[in-house]
């Protein structure tokens, strides 16, 4: 087989150079009301909004020893909003200066058929599932509260059941590389939330 | 001696009676010694009533004397002067003299009163205590003592009172600032840092990008003096503005006929309208707020135009000194934007008295203003929707399409196409400034012409960009027949465009002269057009009409109109030119059997030749009776009509 058309490293330079400062939490079902009323005093004065997406996680292998991971995701509740495709680099966790997990990313909206695209390029769908929750912004940073939902049948999006009985409460910043001073603000606005929810930098890797 | 023998010697007294005389047998007699009585009377005797008991200028001399002379200190009186104080009977003697003393007294002071002379004796007035008063005396102490110690309850409790009175008020104050506190609250953003309450001042929630933090402090206000009248306007809640927000600020917008020397620029419109009279004391936190609110949104807008100002490239470029934005919209003609803030010190209010010009300020073009940094606050709000799906990054929607559905330069470029602050405000002026102008030239034209008058009709609610107006041309008393010529002027921003009755669309431009010569022409030939009325009306005949002769001297504007008319019986024909600046020329054919001087020719031997129309004279129409052209035309018809 020949090598993948993809390359294991991100493209740098440019404006693509762009990294994701993502802290995460979990909030019970019966405290959401309170951390949402939380984040409607914090959080920019705008119509607080509800989101139903749809992620399919794709994955190319390759001869590397990982494989090459890309997200696809599709609103659901929205029409006319083009698909969003996304590459996640390896979280860094750095040292203490810095108060948020770190990790490259390439956002891309896409057309409709993204999925088949990816499937002829030799992407195979690894799993699903849909996520259901509130998003907020306060400046750059953007605040999601989500719950996750399991898709029972590959597929078809009807039939879901929630994976737990807890919520995903993620801030991101996407900035491009280099500015660790935003992480900064997220830790002042984590600082806010507590002790609704303690938001951390959780490496993926020590929970796998 | 002491062999002799003691010899025993009897001591007896001296005699005990004085010897007075002793007898020739050496027989004494003895003198009796004195009785009592006897010693008393011989020891009064030796009493000096004269001498002053202890006088003291006496005690010097005397003493001195017996000092000087010791001899004669074995005389009795000597002796006796010189130990007063041992006299016999001194106390007696005392006593004695001060009564003769007193009777000497007594004496003087009876003489006297006998003598009436210089003193009478008046009985001593009683002193007026009757008893019979005492009682109600004794009522009265008792009852001021009791109502004294009333008095002095009452105090106390009233002092008591006044004490938790003023308790009360220092709590219910500061029930009253966290009161306050709650009421601001609920207008305005507030937040807690340290121990302080710093409030938001800024539109930043509501969409804007300015820099200014526009930071208010809370400040508790309950230290007052407790004995002092408290103010009426007193409020427990104060607010601390930053100093660059303190006073009152305005844009102002003025367009001016000429560009003013370079030198007065940025100076000349700086703190033109005076304070409004401040109440004394300080103003509520409600009006503080709002007035640094509008400051602030001032200060944005004013930032917003001077960027735009810079980086837009104009044909002439935008000035920006100072507090002021230069422009010119058209040749000749500027448009000024400055930002006038005064601040409260005196210095700034003595210059707001000079130089009241307040009949340049645009007040629209102001209030416009802050509409259009509103809408532009807007913009951002809604600009920033929520991306979905969420994962995706904030952005226009637009600008994300712009990927799947391959936008090309064209539309990617329109979605940046965004007019500025300043452009917009530019062409609003323009508008401004045209309809004015557009104004002003109508008005000046139907002062100054009387025949035919013009009337304009203006709407009343415009666009910014565009307005209109219905002018027509009319003559007095003929308004019914004569509705020729109605024209809609829709002015926009560089142009007017006229629509005719009859549809057509004529653009003009901004230039003053072009509309005045196109209405001076609609005007003559509104006068050629109610002869065509009148005619109708008058059962004349139409024989020609142009409304653009060919003939005839040439008008510098536009064409001469002309008509021809003739009676109902054809014998009179009635022929007008009227141009806008050669003015009308009114001819009348006669039948040319009234024409006496008309050299009879040898061709038209034949009656029926009288038939034939005969030469034209003119009227001179200067002479007519009548008010107006068209009134003067009436009259001229009816003359010329067999009745």
């Amino acid at each position: 087989m020949e090598a993948p058309p993809v390359t294991m490293m991100p493209i740098t330079g440019g404006t693509i150079n762009m990294m994701e400062y993502l802290l995460q939490g979990s909030i019970l079902d019966q405290s959401l009301e309170s951390l949402l009323h939380r984040l409607r005093g914090l959080c920019d004065n705008m119509e607080p909004e509800t989101f139903l997406d749809h992620e399919m996680v794709f994955l190319l292998k390759g001869q590397q020893a990982s494989p090459f991971v890309l997200r696809a995701r599709r609103a659901m509740d929205k029409s006319g909003m083009p698909w969003h495709l996304r590459y996640l680099g390896q979280p860094e966790i750095g040292d203490k200066n810095r108060h948020a997990l770190v990790r490259n990313c390439v956002d891309i909206a896409t057309s409709d058929n993204l999925t088949d695209f990816l499937v002829e390029m030799g992407f195979r769908v690894d799993h699903e599932f849909m996520a259901k929750g509130h998003v907020f912004r306060k400046g750059i940073m953007k605040i999601m509260v989500y719950k996750i939902f399991r898709i029972l049948m590959p597929g078809n999006t009807e039939s879901t059941e929630p994976l737990s009985l807890s919520y995903l409460v993620e801030l991101n910043v996407v900035a491009p590389a280099g500015q660790d001073i935003v992480s900064d603000d997220m830790r002042n606005f984590a600082e806010q939330l507590k002790p609704l929810v303690h938001l951390e930098k959780i490496d993926p890797k020590r929970l796998m | 001696m002491a062999g002799v023998p003691a010899v025993r010697i009897s001591i007896e007294s001296a005699c005990e009676k004085q010897v007075q005389e002793v007898g020739l047998d050496g027989s004494e007699t003895y003198l009796q010694p004195l009785s009592m009585s006897q010693n008393l009377a011989r020891l009064a005797q030796r009493i000096d009533f004269s001498q002053g008991s202890g006088s003291e200028e006496d005690e010097p001399g005397s003493a001195g004397r017996a000092w000087a002379e010791p001899g004669e200190a074995e005389d009795e009186e000597g002796l006796v002067k010189f130990q007063p104080s041992l006299w016999p009977w001194d106390s007696v003697r005392n006593n004695l003299r001060s009564a003769l003393t007193e009777m000497c007294v007594l004496y003087d002071v009876l003489s006297i009163v006998k003598d009436k002379k210089f003193m009478t004796l008046d009985p001593v007035v009683q002193d007026p205590l009757p008893q019979k008063q005492n009682p109600q005396f004794l009522q009265l102490i008792s009852k001021k003592k009791s109502l004294a110690g009333a008095a002095q309850i009452l105090l106390k409790g009233a002092e008591r009172l006044s004490k938790s009175v003023a308790e009360n008020q220092e709590n219910k104050r500061q029930r009253d600032f966290n009161s306050e506190l709650l009421r601001l609250r609920q207008h305005w953003k507030l937040r807690k840092v340290g121990d302080k309450i710093l409030g938001d001042l800024s539109y930043r929630s509501a969409g804007s990008l300015f820099l200014h933090h526009g930071t208010f402090e809370v400040i508790k206000n309950t230290d007052i003096d407790l004995d002092k009248k408290i103010p009426e306007d007193y409020c427990p809640l104060d607010v601390q503005i930053p100093s660059d927000l303190e006073g009152s600020a305005y844009i102002k917008v003025s367009i001016q006929k000429q560009a003013p020397d370079i030198g007065d620029l940025g100076t000349v419109n700086l703190f033109k309208r005076p304070m409004p009279k401040s109440k004394p004391g300080s103003p509520h936190w409600q009006t503080k707020l709002e007035t640094a609110q509008n400051v602030l949104l001032c200060k944005e807008i004013f930032a917003q135009l001077s960027r735009e100002a810079v980086q837009i490239k104009s044909q002439i470029p935008h000035i920006v000194v100072k507090n002021q934005i230069i422009s010119q919209p058209f040749p000749g003609l500027q448009l000024s934007i400055s930002l006038c803030h005064s601040s409260n010190d005196k210095k700034s209010q003595k210059s707001a008295s000079e130089k009241q010009n307040p009949e340049d300020h645009l007040y629209v073009l102001e209030h416009n203003l802050h509409q259009l940094i509103r809408e532009c606050h807007k913009q951002t709000l809604s600009s920033t929707v929520m991306p979905h799906p969420a994962s995706a990054p904030f952005g226009h929607k637009r600008m994300r399409l712009a990927g799947p559905q391959a936008f090309d330069k064209n539309d990617i470029s329109s979605l940046q196409a965004n007019e500025g602050l300043l452009e917009k405000i530019i062409k609003q002026a323009k508008h401004i400034f045209l309809r004015r102008r557009t104004a002003r030239t109508i008005d000046s034209l139907a002062s100054r012409i009387e025949d035919p008058q013009i009337q304009a009709h203006w709407s009343n609610i415009n666009d910014v960009y565009e307005s209109s107006v219905k002018v027509l041309i009319t003559s007095q008393g003929y308004e019914q027949i004569c509705k020729s010529i109605q024209l809609q002027l829709n002015i926009g921003v560089e142009q007017i465009r006229v629509v005719h009755r009859d549809g057509r669309v004529i653009t003009l431009s901004h230039q003053e002269q072009e509309l005045q010569d196109f209405l001076l022409s609609q005007m003559s030939q509104h006068q050629v057009h109610a002869v065509q009325q009148l005619a109708k009306v008058m059962g004349w005949h139409v024989l020609s009409f142009s409304n653009h002769v060919g003939l005839g001297p040439v008008e510098s504007i536009g064409n001469a109109s002309a008509i021809t008319v003739a009676s109902p019986n054809g014998d009179y024909a009635i022929s007008v030119r009227n141009g806008p600046e050669s003015g009308s020329k009114v001819m009348v054919q006669f039948p040319r059997s009234q024409c006496k001087d008309l050299p009879k020719g040898d061709v038209l031997q034949d009656n029926k030749w009288n038939h034939l129309r005969g030469p034209f004279k003119e009227v001179q129409w200067n002479k007519m009776e009548g008010r107006n052209f068209v009134y003067k035309m009436e009259l001229l018809m009816a003359a010329l009509t067999p009745c």
